[in-house]
């Protein structure tokens, strides 16, 4: 423990024992008052290495080797990207692989080595599993949220039982002093043999103590859904609904004409050869030539055998 | 579709003659509506006749259609379609004599416009008329709630061109003709003069469109008529054929029929309607201007009297259309 310096105050442990080394990103160590003295502005440059630091992220070193600090502080930032599960992949095998590239990441970035490069990497890792990221960080969210959950109700039950407790101790006392109460009174004032009497109240409380059982604790509804608060994962109550839809197909009214072509067979037959095709916008306001090629033929035809 | 249409239910008529009746209804219901001294011999001397009236209306449809070609910017073809349709629908329950045509012809115009979804304000419409463009925004704003309840609101109108397409489109994939495009010139010719007859108001849109199809190749020296024997009526039975057939020769020689009348014969004729046509709707005679004084002022006292809660709208449904009823 000795050996542990400020590198810019050349303070020590031994000459000050509330020393406290203080590790940043870089994984470059400085004591407390020189964190101070130097990022007074909330920013500024590590000494050692000239990277531009936060004040915000100086931590309290908690091994004794600051590259330890570091990796761990790169090795919590990657898997930030880096958050995919084993169920995410097809095989053992690639869980492995990628288990493995993770490590080869964070050991380049401890170690320096091809920084840029496996900036890029990560970079690239990122863009590809956008969606999947953010998944699984709202996963590992509710995961956290759950697990909340799950201690709060543990407190709570635990709570309840401590209470449980006390009052059944404290009744427990009151009826002992009623007891005892109560054998004083007939030894005052029955007419029995005393004996008698004690050996009768002993063999009254050892039965008591028998017929007595502990009621269970009520943590759930009679329906058996625990007492939560609002759990996420409540499954959705069934709506009873109506009798379901039936697409009927248009009557088709009487055209007083020949038929026009189907849809179909305006495609199959070249009709479109002689319509001017839509282009990409139109086709993306669902807008197909087809319709005004239907429509021309279907207003040429309709009306043809009009009579007057 | 034209089939399940108001147009072919209320506005296809069977036959010329129930036209002209019509026409010759509406022309005596004027007259009689006068209350005037001329006995009925000799009411033509003062009034119009039916077929004056014709004469004048084909006269200012003439009007109408050089009107469209000039308007700016470009109309297509759909609204002067549309306003031709309008404009025949009118005179058929309406005397010229009630409503002046080359007012109701920029109204019907603007409805037009309107309904077909070529959109022009009153502003620049009126900028493409000659003479006093307020009063003319007056006149077609104050004609347009008339107009449309003289057509019963049926305001779609079913007009031949896109049938023209279809049919353009189905003879360049079923039939073997050589280069079809070559007879649109030909159908745009005869499609303009089929609104200067009454061709709209009998047959259907398509049969209008196949007759100008027809009427095209065989001015370009084809015949298409295997086209319409073999192909269209394949399915259909022989007296469907009969009835087309007897449709487009019909169409086709009405379209042969259309003349502009006689230039001297039209300037006496609007002559004598200067002198019988309804004052109470001309905006320049002086019953008609009193009339609208007496309006304004009836406004004014029904805003002091609020209290009066009763409207009195006879006055304003007067004005706008007497004849309707």
């Amino acid at each position: 423990m000795d050996d542990q310096a400020c590198p810019r105050c050349k303070t020590t442990k031994y000459r000050n024992p509330s020393l406290k080394l203080m590790v940043n990103v870089c994984g470059h160590v400085l004591c407390e008052n020189c964190v101070d003295l130097l990022f007074l502005k909330g920013s500024g440059s590590c000494p050692d290495c000239n990277i531009v630091l936060r004040r915000g992220n100086f931590r309290v070193q908690l091994f004794e080797d600051p590259m330890v600090e570091k990796e761990v502080d790169i090795r919590k930032r990657v898997l930030r990207d880096y958050n995919k599960k084993e169920e995410d992949f097809n095989s053992l095998r690639e869980y492995n692989d990628y288990l493995e590239e993770i490590e080869t990441i964070v050991y380049n970035l401890t170690n320096n080595i091809d920084i840029v490069e496996t900036n890029k990497r990560i970079e690239q890792y990122k863009k590809e599993n956008k969606e999947l990221i953010m998944k699984n960080k709202a996963k590992l969210g509710r995961k956290a949220i759950e697990l909340e959950e799950l201690l709060e109700k543990e407190k709570e039950y635990e709570e309840l039982r401590r209470q449980e407790l006390s009052r059944l101790e404290q009744e427990a006392k009151r009826k002992k002093i009623r007891e005892k109460e109560a054998l004083i009174d007939e030894l005052m004032f029955a007419e029995g043999n005393a004996k008698d009497i004690l050996n009768t109240f002993a063999q009254t409380v050892a039965n008591k103590k028998e017929e007595e059982e502990v009621v269970p604790m009520v943590t759930q509804f009679s329906t058996g859904v625990q007492f939560t608060r609002g759990s996420t994962n409540q499954p959705i109550p069934i709506i009873e609904e109506g009798p379901m839809y039936k697409y009927e197909p248009l009557a088709i009214p009487d055209r007083c004409g020949p038929d026009p072509p189907m849809i179909k067979e305006i495609i199959q037959n070249g009709f479109l050869k002689h319509v001017r095709a839509e282009n990409e916008t139109e086709k993306a306001g669902g807008y197909t030539s087809t319709l005004p090629c239907l429509r021309a033929l279907q207003d040429a035809l309709s009306g043809l055998y009009h009579a007057s | 579709m034209f089939s399940t249409s108001s147009q072919r239910k209320f506005w296809t008529f069977s036959d010329e003659n129930e036209l002209a009746r019509l026409r010759e209804k509406h022309n005596y219901f004027f007259y009689a509506r006068q209350n005037s001294h001329i006995d009925e011999q000799q009411r033509f001397t003062y009034f119009l006749s039916p077929d004056e009236e014709r004469q004048l209306l084909k006269q200012y449809e003439l009007h109408l259609k050089e009107f469209c070609k000039r308007f700016t910017p470009p109309m297509p073809k759909g609204v002067v379609g549309t306003a031709f349709h309008y404009f025949k629908r009118f005179y058929l329950y309406n005397s010229t004599m009630d409503y002046h045509p080359k007012e109701i012809l920029a109204t019907c115009v603007y409805l037009a416009c309107k309904v077909e979804e070529f959109n022009v304000s009153i502003g620049q419409f009126v900028a493409n008329i000659k003479g006093d463009r307020e009063k003319a925004s007056d006149i077609i704003l104050n004609n347009e709630l008339l107009l449309m309840q003289q057509l019963n609101y049926h305001l779609t109108i079913h007009n031949p061109f896109r049938p023209v397409e279809g049919f353009l489109i189905d003879i360049k994939t079923r039939c073997s003709l050589a280069n079809p495009e070559r007879l649109r010139s030909g159908i745009d010719e005869f499609l303009e003069k089929v609104f200067l007859t009454d061709a709209c108001l009998l047959y259907a849109p398509s049969q209008i469109a196949l007759a100008a199809v027809l009427h095209a190749a065989s001015k370009e020296q084809e015949n298409l008529d295997s086209y319409v024997t073999d192909i269209l009526f394949r399915d259909a039975g022989r007296d469907k054929l009969a009835i087309l057939i007897e449709a487009v020769r019909k169409i086709r020689s009405l379209v042969k029929m259309v003349e502009a009348p006689a230039r001297e014969r039209v300037r006496l004729i609007e002559k004598k309607l200067d002198k019988c046509r309804n004052q109470e709707n001309n905006p320049d005679s002086e019953i008609y201007k009193r009339r609208m004084r007496e309006l304004l002022d009836e406004d004014d006292v029904l805003h002091v009297g609020s209290s009066r809660m009763s409207l009195d709208t006879s006055g304003v449904t007067q004005v706008l259309s007497p004849s309707a009823s």
